[in-house]
């Protein structure tokens, strides 16, 4: 049998969405640079969490370490049917997993992860180079209920609605 | 770089991930101390691929230039040249670190 040809090697620079990453893709990576101790960047794909994240903002997950994900805490995870990567907020324990919702999902889709398939808390939300506010502090908590029972996108709609409504007045 | 080179061991730089996924070589740098997938990443063809799976910090440059004669058809003083090539970009963009002697 005849060898192959050796053509001249060399190597490319790509953005991440020119590569078309895979969801294997992503979570490979993402596990090696979280295994590392490291914090990884990536770009969100779909609508699960709106408002607080939506389609096409910079999610940055960080490594667990020592710290317990906690109630109103959102991690990034493997799903343990679907083997996709997501990301969703915590709403409660039940046993060995986590109770998890995507914010502007209904009631009816909470599920249980187990806590092999966690990867990691999201600390930073970037949209359009720009942090944005995701509910991560004290209130977090009540976010959690809030979106427990279904309330979260209706009040945040009736919020931004009001505020709108304040700025045209002045 | 250049013959004297040849003895040499390289290995991947700890400040990168690379992993091999659906036969994409993808090497993504850890600038200032994260994985960032929307800084830039890198890949390799198969050539480029075929050397930096034997960069693995434990053969020189000159037996990883011996595997691959073993396995491809080029002229020797082409492949030579191409391998110290790549490793010297690979060094350049601080993806590979040259083993220190212990």
């Amino acid at each position: 049998m005849s060898k192959p040809k050796f053509n001249s090697p060399h190597i490319n620079d790509h953005k991440a969405e020119d590569l078309n990453l895979s969801n294997d893709a992503l979570l490979s990576l993402m596990t090696a640079v979280l295994e590392k101790g490291l914090p990884f960047r990536f770009r969100a794909r779909g609508w699960s969490m709106s408002p607080f994240i939506k389609d096409g903002d910079v999610i940055t997950v960080c490594p667990f370490k020592d710290s317990e994900p906690g109630l109103g805490d959102v991690i990034a995870f493997t799903h343990p049917v679907k083997y996709r990567v997501i990301v969703h907020r915590v709403i409660g324990k039940d046993g060995a997993g986590l109770k998890i919702h995507g914010d502007s999902l209904d009631d009816n889709s909470d599920e249980i992860i187990p806590l092999e398939n966690l990867l990691g808390k999201v600390t930073e939300i970037c949209r359009d180079g720009k942090k944005v506010w995701i509910g991560l502090g004290i209130e977090r908590h009540i976010i959690a209920w809030l979106s427990r029972a279904g309330l979260l996108v209706p009040i945040y709609q009736w919020l931004a609605s009001a505020q709108n409504r304040i700025k045209r007045k002045h | 770089m250049s013959n004297n080179d040849l003895e040499k061991i390289y290995s991947p730089s700890e400040d990168i991930v690379a992993r091999e996924i659906e036969g994409e070589l993808i090497i993504v740098p850890l600038v200032a101390g994260i994985g960032d997938m929307e800084d830039e990443l890198f890949t390799m063809n198969d050539t480029g691929k075929a050397i930096w799976r034997r960069l693995d910090g434990k053969n020189s440059l000159k037996s990883l230039i011996e595997d691959l004669r073993s396995e491809y058809d080029v002229d020797p003083a082409i492949l030579e040249n191409d391998v110290l090539g790549l490793v010297s970009e690979l060094v350049k963009r601080r993806i590979l670190v040259e083993q220190t002697k212990v």
